[in-house]
């Protein structure tokens, strides 16, 4: 019971600091969503000369941890004399990790639109973008949003990292209390509770809005298996094809 | 040489020396082919003969890897222009349909008017709903394709790419993936649209359809062609050994 009563004494201060983090959390995806999608489409680029650069900047994303990037943008910049706040060294590494993810979710979505999709959108005439914007993404994102979902509960999770480089979210606000009053036990289980509940709300949410119907665009009817004799090797992705 | 029928008539469709090749493999060799207007052409042969590479090399879905393909006195080269005056006067159907699931057939039928041809949405509409009609299926204008039956779904992408008014319509089997109930539906409406004049190349195996509805037919085995008649001719008296072969094949089949 005592817990309690100490909960209602921090709980002020931790919705301050869960303001922070949801605002991190939403810059983050601001900026790292559409640089996703823009890393997406570089990824599945024909040219090479496209696709390299941006297979290699989301390979980085992935592969250094977010805590590490973090530390880069607000340890390393500076000395490149390059300096911003706290918040804003936070929201830039999370945007770059952010991008990293989602850009293979993306790039996944784009390549789950079948070939031929594509070839009709060329022998209608359609530009590249219009295919793009048109047919391609309209598709992408209905098999799209649900992994995006669930990274923006990691990310929502993982903005507790910019507590290394004291940004006043949540789990700051629960670690300054606690180096006050030493209760490390109710401070930490109160900000997991916060994060918690959030994180369930937004599962909720998206499972009522998505029930459990796994989102796959090519209805069945629309496009038949392809009879068992026919070797056109249609695993060929349309970006393969042009590669030759 | 084709031409003695008719020597004055230009081409609309002209293949010269084509072949096609992936990663360097060639499929089709050099092949040469006339199509007139208002003429139908099957594409008939055995599996792997080339007759797809060949059709989508006529509209530049598979480049060719050399020749060249003069539509109505123009030559497609690599430009951009060109392609995309190719694009909008040649129509395509592909055996597994390939609508577009989310959008309605109408947006299906009205989005390449819209967007290729930079036709103002309301007379686009319209255009679709005769193109729907004209294939029987004005009621579905507001059904998604994963509604309709798979008869229904080739003729919506068959209105599809009449919405764009094309001088050419190429058929990549477009039956094959349809039970023969659908497939005849369909192949009604292909009569029908080569009945109005339309200019057709039609890959198939519907040895009826060929001989009935096709003015010529093609037979391609190894990525040649290797025998090319008027349908009748073809179909009853075969002149080489090969396409005896497959006919009497698929005739026994
Ligand atoms: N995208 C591709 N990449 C590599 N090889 C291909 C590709 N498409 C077709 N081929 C090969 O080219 C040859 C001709 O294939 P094509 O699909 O044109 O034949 P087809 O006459 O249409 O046969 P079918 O009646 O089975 O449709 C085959 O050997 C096939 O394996
Ligand atoms: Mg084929």
């Amino acid at each position: 019971m005592s817990m309690l009563n100490e909960w209602q004494d921090y709980l002020p201060d931790f919705l301050d600091g869960l303001v922070v983090t949801l605002q991190l959390t939403g810059v983050s995806l601001l900026l790292g969503l559409p640089l996703g999608l823009g890393l997406a489409l570089a990824m599945t680029a024909r040219r090479p000369a496209i696709r390299w650069p941006a297979t290699l900047l989301v390979e980085v994303g992935r592969g250094a941890p977010a805590l590490v990037v973090l530390y880069f943008v607000y340890y390393g910049l500076p000395q490149l004399s390059l300096t911003w706040s706290s918040f804003a060294c936070a929201a830039i590494a999370l945007a770059f990790t952010t991008s990293a993810y989602t850009a293979d979710i993306f790039r996944a979505g784009i390549s789950s639109i079948p070939v031929g999709h594509r070839e009709a959108c060329q022998a209608l005439g359609l530009s590249h973008a219009k295919e793009l914007r048109l047919v391609v993404l309209p598709q992408a994102i209905r098999v799209v949003i649900p992994p995006l979902v669930g990274f923006c509960i990691l990310l929502y999770q993982g903005t507790s990292l910019a507590f290394a480089v004291s940004v006043p979210e949540l789990l700051s606000r629960a670690y300054s209390q606690a180096s006050i009053t030493y209760q490390f036990t109710a401070t930490l289980t109160l900000a997991g509770l916060v994060y918690g509940a959030i994180s369930l709300a937004a599962v909720a949410l998206m499972r009522a809005r998505w029930p459990r119907r796994t989102p796959t665009i090519t209805a069945g009817a629309t496009r038949p298996p392809e009879p068992p004799t026919r070797t056109h090797p249609s695993w060929e992705t349309t970006s393969e094809r042009r590669e030759r | 040489m084709k031409y003695d029928d008719h020597p004055v008539v230009r081409p609309l469709l002209a293949l010269d020396g084509v072949c096609v090749a992936y990663r360097h493999h060639e499929v089709v060799h050099d092949v040469s082919l006339e199509v007139a207007s208002g003429e139908v052409v099957a594409l008939i042969g055995p599996s792997g003969a080339g007759k797809s590479s060949l059709l989508r090399a006529i509209n530049f879905l598979e480049p060719p890897s050399k020749g060249r393909i003069v539509l109505d006195g123009a030559e497609v080269g690599g430009s951009r222009r060109s392609l995309d005056a190719l694009r909008r006067e040649v129509g395509m159907v592909f055996q597994n349909f390939n609508l577009f699931p989310h959008l309605t057939a109408l947006q299906n039928v009205m989005l390449a008017p819209v967007h290729t041809l930079g036709i103002p949405p309301a007379q686009a509409r319209e255009r679709a709903m005769q193109q729907l009609t004209h294939v029987g299926l004005a009621d579905h204008a507001h059904v998604k394709p994963g509604k309709c039956s798979g008869g229904q779904q080739q003729r919506i992408a068959i209105a599809r790419a009449l919405a764009m008014e094309p001088k050419v319509m190429l058929f990549d089997e477009p039956t094959s993936a349809l039970d023969p109930e659908l497939g005849a539906e369909v192949l009604a409406t292909m009569r029908a649209l080569a009945a109005e004049g339309m200019t057709m190349v039609v890959v198939t195996h519907e040895m009826h359809f060929a001989e009935d509805v096709a003015d010529r037919v093609v037979f391609m085995a190894d990525g040649r062609i290797v025998e090319e008649n008027a349908a009748g001719k073809l179909m009853r008296d075969p002149q080489h050994p090969r396409t005896q072969r497959f006919l009497n094949a698929v005739r026994n089949r």
